[in-house]
């Protein structure tokens, strides 16, 4: 064992790949203090906030107030928000009411196959809380039993302002943090 | 521009046993993260890219209505049976009061039966341009998907200065309504339902006389008249394959035998057909609530109803937009159900969904599944 030891620490590749990890760790801190403090983390951020992507995924009844929103008169495309089929180009999940117990490992194996930085929208009083089926048997109550929730939206069902109003705050939630704690 | 290629024939492929005598199939999860499927999934197996078998794999947005119904009192009740259908709550509505009614005794008067009447129509417009929007989505038409949503918004205004929701009411309660007709509402109602007329017929010259919608949807999902009514369809499904049966005129109840209106029926029962029922039913609806705005009579909105249901079997059933709603109540004297069975127009339709995909190629699947006009909330329940 010991002599295996003494091999692997004088194995000069080892010592280079250790001190370069090192090096690499200390650059990147670099990098994140750069691009956090400077212009940099603005520009980021920007595009990130006018191009929130929210899967093709619908939990429950929400989902005609959200097509409402997506809709003419209340056209979500103006924020930026344009939903799209594919979750490797997604950001964003806006759970539309209630979550069943089998929708619920959808919703995650989904949020899990999605790339950083996402975020979740919980719209309805059912995706916050239960709301109006909260003593039903097969009904997870409240999406942040199962992911992390930027935004709650509540009403039942939320008018488009609401969600509207929801992406905003979003919106100003992304502006403020830092690059690397999103998500 | 080249022509898209003619399908083959809906016979070629008759069922599943082609792929067990050795041709090689692959199984497709479609949903419920999918662009073209909703809340549900369908499992769907294809030999090459034409599809072999279809099994629907619904109940994700189960709830348990049912179970909920018999814990809470009946006025209580109404928003859990509105949530199912949001876009066609006030029908669904109908369906749960008058089994009440017919249980309790009774009579709504004959300007609350208007009203009701009146709200039911304006909600089966909305839930057939909620159905066309996405319709044009899944067709990649997205002018088709803007128009509708925006022209619901109409009623959904005319509707909120009604009721004072924009799209779940609970509106309808036993023994009447709960609001009057404000002031200046037929005026507003014969303007937008006029417009609206305009508006379908543009409606026509973009998409339905569209080739790329008719050569997506004609002859394609064909649903014979035979199959139709054995696998027990309803509402549109059913219209669109040929069958005259509207409960508003085989069963009329509230105010509809008091108003003319014509039933559509297309023969051919294929996409095209069920998407033209619907379209057919929406200038119908506006010509019912030109009708009610004009003949609506005066009087009491509503009765009183006790808030108990007696001892008694009752059935409602309604006309809802996605076919015919009905409620089994079973009452025992308490102010709770001692059970409701309660079956919707896209629980029923169901059935319908692999007799139309079946023999289809997989690129039809979105025209086919869809011109159903399946709700997987209002089929879950």
């Amino acid at each position: 064992m010991s002599a295996q030891r003494t091999a692997q620490e004088e194995d000069p590749v080892a010592t280079l790949a250790e001190g370069l990890s090192i090096w690499v760790g200390k650059l990147s801190d670099l990098v994140k203090k750069v691009v956090d403090t400077g212009p940099i983390r603005n520009v980021v951020n920007w595009a990130r906030m006018y191009s929130l992507w929210p899967v093709n995924i619908t939990t429950a009844c929400c989902s005609a107030e959200f097509g409402a929103a997506s809709g003419a008169r209340h056209d979500l495309e103006r924020f930026g928000v344009l939903p799209i089929g594919s979750l490797r180009q997604s950001d964003l999940i806006v759970i539309e009411g209630t979550i069943t117990k089998k929708m619920a490992k959808r919703l995650r194996m989904i949020y899990d196959q999605m790339a950083l930085p996402r975020y979740v929208i919980a719209m309805g009083d059912c995706a916050m809380s239960g709301g109006l089926f909260h003593d039903s048997y097969s009904i997870v109550n409240g999406a942040h039993e199962f992911v992390p929730v930027d935004v709650y939206v509540p009403g039942c069902p939320p008018r488009p302002e609401a969600l509207e109003q929801a992406i905003i705050m979003l919106q100003e939630k992304i502006r403020r943090s830092k690059v690397y704690e999103q998500g | 521009m080249s022509a898209p290629s003619k399908p083959v024939p809906l016979t070629t492929v008759e069922s599943t046993e082609t792929s067990d005598s050795g041709a090689q199939t692959l199984t497709l999860s479609v949903g419920p993260q999918h662009s073209g499927s909703g809340h549900m999934r369908l499992i769907v197996e294809v030999d090459g890219d034409i599809i072999v078998n279809v099994a629907p794999d619904p109940g994700y947005v189960h709830r348990g209505i049912e179970k909920i119904i018999e814990l809470r009192n009946i006025i209580k009740s109404i928003p859990v049976i509105e949530r199912p259908s949001i876009i066609d709550a006030s029908n669904l509505n109908h369906a749960w009061v008058r089994s009440i009614e017919e249980i309790q005794g009774v009579e709504v008067p004959l300007r609350g039966q208007y009203l009701r009447t009146l709200l039911n129509e304006m909600n089966r417009i909305m839930s057939h341009l909620y159905w066309l929007s996405i319709y044009g989505v899944f067709l990649g038409h997205t002018t088709m998907f803007m128009w509708p949503l925006g022209d619901r918004e109409l009623f959904i205004d005319l509707a909120e200065k009604l009721t004072g929701a924009r799209i779940t009411y609970s509106y309808l309660v036993p023994g009447g309504v709960r609001r009057d007709l404000p002031p200046g509402f037929a005026e507003e109602a014969v303007k937008r339902t006029e417009y609206f007329e305009k508006r379908l017929k543009e409606y026509d010259r973009i998409f339905f006389n569209n080739p790329l919608f008719t050569s997506r949807a004609k002859g394609i999902g064909v649903l014979s008249k035979e199959k139709a009514i054995e696998l027990g369809c309803t509402g549109p499904t059913l219209r669109g394959s040929g069958v005259d049966a509207d409960l508003r005129k085989d069963e009329p109840y509230a105010a509809y035998p008091e108003l003319s209106f014509e039933v559509s029926t297309r023969p051919d029962g294929d996409s095209f057909s069920r998407a033209m029922v619907h379209m057919d039913e929406m200038r119908e609806s506006c010509k019912i609530i030109r009708q009610i705005v004009k003949k609506i009579p005066t009087g009491p909105i509503r009765r009183k109803a006790p808030i108990v249901l007696p001892r008694g079997v009752a059935y409602g059933r309604v006309e809802s937009a996605r076919g015919e709603c009905s409620f089994y109540l079973i009452g025992e004297g308490g102010d709770k159900p001692y059970r409701a069975r309660y079956i919707t127009g896209s629980y029923r339709n169901m059935a319908a969904i692999p007799a139309v995909l079946i023999g289809n190629r997989l690129a039809d699947m979105p025209t086919a599944w869809w011109s159903i006009d399946y709700w997987p909330v209002e089929a879950d329940r």
